[in-house]
């Protein structure tokens, strides 16, 4: 009964542990909306919550063909493994610390290799003129996720953030931040890119 | 047992759920100045943000296809008909998007107060702004008092009285 509760309970426990520096205890639930289908990964370890929503590849193209992308470069961002991902510290002006978010540093296991994750620097120095005018390029230098953002007790932002892989591909995320002075890493297993179109069904 | 197991999986959703973090402004450094500006609103007028100074200025980074920018609109708009009458200012300043996007997005989500448009995102770019919604809070003294990423609850009393202890 003991056992059953803990397990029941877990999220609570999670919490609690992060009122204790340096205890990990980190909870992942995974979701599918009822409404399309789409997958989501849900971490969290004390006041730190991450959350990654699938993207179709539909979507992704949809957003950007709104804006002045040449249609390599839409198909591009559009099959490289888009999740909306949403991250949280849920800390409270009372108990709470900073937390920081480097993306750079969180790493990838895909078909047997560790990699970095798609950045959107990268890209933004990549594309001429022709490929994304200025106007285009706000919208994935502010839509993308910031490379490196410090959150304090009861921020949270959402955006973009790319993998690299093809639609349809499965990976594992290694998370790294910093909470306080202290650095604290989590493995999201099994993370599946959303299947483009044709996969659909 | 059964009782008590709704009972602490009531507690769970309360205490774990997205409302757990604070409906906070988190207070920036003292004497940080906040930049100066001169961007258009949508009727085509001039505003600078000195032009506000003496008053406390909520000043909101959004775009539309940002899901938590639109997510927090609403209250920014009952924030603003509660605050319009109260000498204190509130700015949101758009990200690269025209005139006709941002009529449209407002037939959606009504918004009284002023907007202005960042069309080449050249003074975003002047704030330390990582990510968007952002909002800060300026003092009357053009210094930048509180921030907030991510969206909020704007309407919330405890937010509005941070703004209005502005003017002590």
């Amino acid at each position: 009964m003991t056992l059953r509760l803990i397990f029941q309970h877990r999220r609570l426990l999670c919490l609690l542990c992060g009122l204790l520096p340096g205890l990990a205890c980190a909870d992942i639930v995974r979701g599918v909306n009822a409404d399309n289908g789409l997958k989501s990964w849900h971490f969290t370890d004390g006041d730190i919550e991450i959350e990654l929503i699938q993207r179709l590849p539909d979507q992704t193209r949809a957003l950007f063909m709104n804006h002045e992308f040449s249609r390599e470069v839409i198909e591009e961002l559009a099959t490289s493994c888009m999740f909306q991902m949403i991250i949280r510290n849920n800390g409270t002006s009372e108990t709470g610390r900073p937390v920081a978010i480097d993306l750079t540093q969180w790493r990838m296991r895909h078909a047997g290799k560790v990699t970095g994750i798609q950045l959107k620097e990268p890209w933004l120095e990549s594309w001429t003129d022709e490929q994304a005018s200025p106007a285009a390029k706000l919208v994935v230098r502010w839509g993308m996720f910031p490379t490196r953002q410090e959150y304090l007790p009861g921020d949270y932002n959402w955006g973009l953030t790319a993998y690299g892989i093809l639609p349809g591909s499965e990976f594992d995320l290694e998370v790294f931040w910093k909470a306080g002075e202290t650095v604290r890493s989590g493995t999201i297993d099994n993370v599946q890119c959303a299947p483009d179109v044709d996969k659909l069904k | 047992m059964k009782i008590l197991q709704r009972i602490i999986l009531l507690l769970l959703i309360a205490v774990a759920g997205p409302g757990l973090a604070d409906q906070t402004l988190a207070p920036v450094s003292p004497g940080v100045q906040a930049p100066e500006f001169a961007l258009q609103d949508t009727n085509g007028k001039t505003h600078r943000l000195s032009d506000y100074r003496g008053k406390p200025v909520i000043i909101n980074f959004w775009a539309t296809w940002c899901p938590p920018c639109r997510e927090e609109i609403p209250s920014m708009n009952r924030a603003w008909r509660i605050l319009e009458n109260e000498d204190i200012a509130m700015l949101a300043i758009n990200m690269g998007e025209d005139e006709d996007t941002i009529f449209i997005f407002t037939a959606d989500y009504p918004a009284d107060f002023t907007i202005l448009m960042d069309r080449d995102g050249a003074v975003i770019e002047q704030w330390p702004v990582k990510g968007l919604p952002t909002t800060y809070v300026v003092a009357p003294d053009g210094t930048i008092a509180y921030r907030a990423i991510g969206s909020r609850e704007w309407d919330g009393e405890e937010l509005l009285e941070k703004i209005r202890g502005l003017k002590k």
